[in-house]
């Protein structure tokens, strides 16, 4: 834990202060300045029909939603998310380019319009990172569906290993319960507990 | 840098202005319509028969909703700044008047809030603002697409944005 503590302060230039550091009393004060640069705040999942399964606070410091309003920002997310891979200009679409070289070699190399037939072209994405003032927003989405939104504050590093971290406990604690339902509200105490100790410990 | 259209909305949410670029002219066209491959299969680009009308649509709720969402979680004084897919990104702007900028580009832009700021101070301000002949509000879009506004934004996103 210190390790990430070094990390965090190296990049806002804090090392010389850490060095003379020996007492917990003078940590505290220093990581309660250190708290407003990095810190992951919510954390979301959305199954595939849009519907909230997973809400948990890490943080206070984003405005804290009734249980019906976290209901409703991830059901007007899941659109938004939808909305926004229908929106992708035709020309940012990686497979324009390919499908235009493939119509024009059809006729005359049967071979390569066989390669082009069998590559499929990968659809668009929806919304990845939402950025205003105050926070960050991180959307993963699985190839099953399932979205896990990251709420963190705008200088947080690493946040795609965040993510992938927080999926891999997922993966472990809430997919491999034999007695969890998918697509139902998670509760599961492992996968609390395995959160809790990952980010808040990662401050 | 590449940029893929430009919105302006004002603020009874109607779209007063709009552009899009396609990468193989230069100057503005609507959207190609792409035909089928002789082998049958649609290119994903084909699907793609938004006209302007609903694209500026659809890019208005979706901001909307996005800012309302952001102003419910960050506070009052939170503003959504910008969005990114795999493929694209969007900036967004919007002066204390509710004119509204919105800017589509490529993924590897970094925040262009400074720019549209630029835009619509030097541009929009200068050009359709202090403009006597166009009317204070523009219904449709009518005032907007003036001349001297269309040279300075192509001159601008050509020269600054894109070299």
């Amino acid at each position: 834990m210190p390790d990430i503590y070094v990390a965090a302060c190296n990049c806002n230039g804090w090392t010389r202060r850490l060095a003379g550091l020996s007492t917990s009393a003078q940590w505290k004060g220093i990581l309660t300045k250190i708290r407003s640069f990095t810190v992951v705040f919510t954390l979301l999942i959305i199954n595939k029909a849009g519907g909230l399964i997973y809400n948990r606070a890490f943080d206070s410091s984003l405005a804290a939603l009734s249980s019906n309003d976290s209901l409703i920002l991830a059901g007007t997310f899941h659109g938004i998310h939808a909305i926004a891979r229908n929106l992708c200009p035709p020309s940012a679409l990686p497979s324009s380019t390919l499908s235009s070289a493939s119509s024009t070699s059809f006729t005359s190399n049967p071979s390569a319009s066989a390669s082009a037939l069998g590559t499929r072209a990968t659809p668009a994405t929806g919304i990845q990172v939402l950025e205003t003032a105050r926070f960050r927003l991180t959307c993963f989405q699985t190839v099953t569906g399932t979205k896990f939104l990251l709420f963190t504050s705008p200088e947080q590093p690493n946040v795609d290993a965040i993510l992938r971290r927080v999926y891999e406990l997922y993966a472990d604690f809430v997919m491999k319960n034999p007695f969890y339902t998918t697509e139902m509200p998670v509760r599961c105490e492992k996968f609390d507990r395995g959160l809790v100790g990952f980010l808040v410990g990662a401050r | 840098m590449v940029v893929y259209s430009f919105y302006i909305f004002d603020r009874h949410t109607e779209c007063i202005y709009s552009k899009r670029w396609t990468p193989s002219t230069t100057s503005n066209n609507k959207a190609v319509k792409s035909n089928a491959l002789s082998n049958g299969n649609i290119p994903p680009a084909a699907r793609k028969a938004l006209s302007k009308e609903d694209d500026a649509k659809l890019i208005f709720g979706t901001v909307f909703s996005l800012k309302r969402m952001v102003r419910q979680l960050g506070g009052e004084d939170d503003s959504f700044l910008s969005y990114r897919t795999g493929e694209y990104k969007l900036h967004y702007y919007e002066t204390p008047t509710n004119i509204k900028f919105v800017m589509l580009t490529d993924t590897k832009t970094n925040n262009l809030r400074i720019v549209l700021h630029q835009i619509w101070a030097n541009l929009y301000v200068e050009f359709v603002v202090k403009n006597p002949l166009s009317p204070a509000e523009h219904p449709g879009g009518v005032g907007v697409s003036n001349e001297l506004f269309e040279l300075g934004l192509e001159s601008f996103i050509s020269q600054v944005l894109t070299a």
